[in-house]
């Protein structure tokens, strides 16, 4: 299989980028798309080029590291998937491929397809835990959660901090992420005691951080591969009014 | 002044918007009667308004919210603007959400030109005295409906009229639903519920409106 990447180039967070074509050949319709990464940065480096500066980690779509745009898609074609999921079989032999990274004011370029994410950190070390030392693991039962509560909880935790919902915002806004992140501990009862300090000094952060405004788009929702809906966002903004009257 | 205030500005004075929509095209409905009740009918009704002190009250709500709508919208724009910095080279955004939600402060600007120019048309005259004067019905009413029905025979106007109802359309169904989320309402099953009440009712506004002038062009 034979492609023609077209790959975002640049030196360094203050140097000038630019897209570089780099026809490759020798790639298979099973390899994930890092490994036809990882098989042109083999021919780079045999060329004595510079490699394509890209992060990952697990390879199994659970870590969040493989934020790249392609094809003008955040993760590439596919509705909420990492891109370390994303596999050769869904382009065609002879494809242009372009590859981008996270664009946000907030996520400044790092080297080549390399962002800095650490607005995510700020924004969860204002409160996305709780301040209780809970030593050891306690017993599970101790603290009775109704099945409904956990499992919506769960499906906020599932938010693995990738960026691509700020990535593929117009905005640029991080609202899908702190709502995630927020939401989670919110809705159970250990995060209760301290919910409203919580909003308040993440979506504080949020803004400080220099994420846009949600206008609901939606396009988060399509490309969080946690599958986290925009209805977060819209709890969020309760749990704000919540907090402003009662926090 | 937080994010969420400036959206919930937004939010709140598009809903009022969308409710006094609703009481505007009722009110328009009224010219597709035969000529000889709607005169009457209209002028009496305009007059009613224009008299009562709690719908003048209501009036300068609506101005009010025309004007923050717009303001907040556009420091909002330009803020977020410079949150997303320098674009992608290739963006398929078409194919994680709609046009119209990409594009609603360009939607927007459509419907301010428009509210101007229907504005000049018809509250600069009967409200300001600005312009050309109006005459009075057989009842002693101002005769709004002659404003109107002249105007509907200009045939650019009734072009105007009807093309921009298409932007409103498109802005309406985004803003409407969105404003709910926005004031915090996240019930799921409710927010697909109001996605096609959305819809409906931007549908029944954009072509309500654009028909009603062909009507009055053809009567």
């Amino acid at each position: 299989m034979k492609v023609t990447f077209k790959i975002w180039r640049q030196d360094s967070p203050d140097s000038k980028g630019e897209l570089k074509t780099y026809e490759t050949d020798g790639l298979t319709e099973d390899m994930s798309f890092l490994e036809a990464l990882d098989h042109l940065n083999e021919k780079l480096v045999l060329k004595n080029e510079k490699v394509v500066a890209f992060e990952y980690d697990c390879r199994e779509g659970i870590c969040g590291q493989c934020g790249v745009f392609i094809n003008g898609r955040a993760h590439g074609p596919h509705d909420h998937m990492t891109t370390c999921q994303l596999h050769m079989r869904s382009f065609k032999d002879g494809d242009t491929i372009t590859v981008e990274p996270w664009q946000a004011g907030a996520f400044p370029i790092v080297k080549d397809l390399v962002v800095d994410r650490t607005a995510f950190d700020r924004i969860v070390e204002q409160g996305a835990y709780i301040t209780a030392k809970t030593g050891t693991a306690p017993e599970a039962n101790s603290i009775p959660v109704p099945k409904e509560v956990s499992d919506a909880a769960m499906d906020m935790a599932a938010c693995i901090g990738c960026g691509a919902c700020v990535a593929t915002c117009k905005n640029a806004s991080a609202a899908l992420f702190t709502s995630a992140k927020i939401n989670h501990l919110n809705k159970l009862p250990q995060g209760k005691a301290e919910q409203h300090t919580r909003l308040l000094d993440m979506t504080k952060q949020m803004e400080v951080e220099g994420f846009g405004s949600c206008t609901f788009t939606a396009a988060c929702e399509v490309e969080c591969p946690a599958e986290i809906s925009i209805s977060s966002i819209a709890e969020m903004n309760a749990r704000y009014v919540k907090a402003k009257i009662f926090g | 002044m937080s994010i969420f205030f400036r959206k919930f500005i937004i939010a709140a004075t598009g809903l009022f918007l969308c409710i006094f929509l609703i009481v505007h095209l009722s009110a328009n409905s009224l010219l597709l009667l035969p000529e000889a009740s709607a005169r009457g009918l209209y002028n009496a009704y305009s007059t009613t308004l224009r008299e009562n002190p709690l719908i003048t009250a209501v009036s300068y709500l609506l101005y009010l919210s025309i004007i923050f709508h717009v303001i907040y919208a556009a420091i909002i724009t330009i803020k977020n603007r410079k949150s997303k910095g320098t674009g992608y080279r290739v963006n398929h955004k078409q194919e994680n959400s709609t046009w119209a939600s990409q594009n609603m402060g360009f939607l927007g600007v459509f419907i301010l030109l428009f509210i101007v120019v229907h504005l000049v048309n018809f509250w600069a005259r009967v409200k300001l005295g600005i312009g050309e004067s109006v005459g009075l019905d057989v009842d002693g009413n101002t005769d709004v409906y002659e404003i109107t029905y002249t105007l509907f025979h200009n045939i650019y106007y009734v072009l105007f009229y009807i093309l921009l109802m298409i932007p409103l359309g498109f802005h309406l169904h985004h803003g409407l639903k969105s404003a709910f989320k926005t004031l915090g309402f996240y019930h799921k099953k409710g927010l697909r519920v109001l996605a096609k009440i959305s819809l409906v009712y931007a549908f029944v506004m954009s072509i309500g409106f654009g028909v009603i002038p062909l009507i009055v062009y053809f009567k």
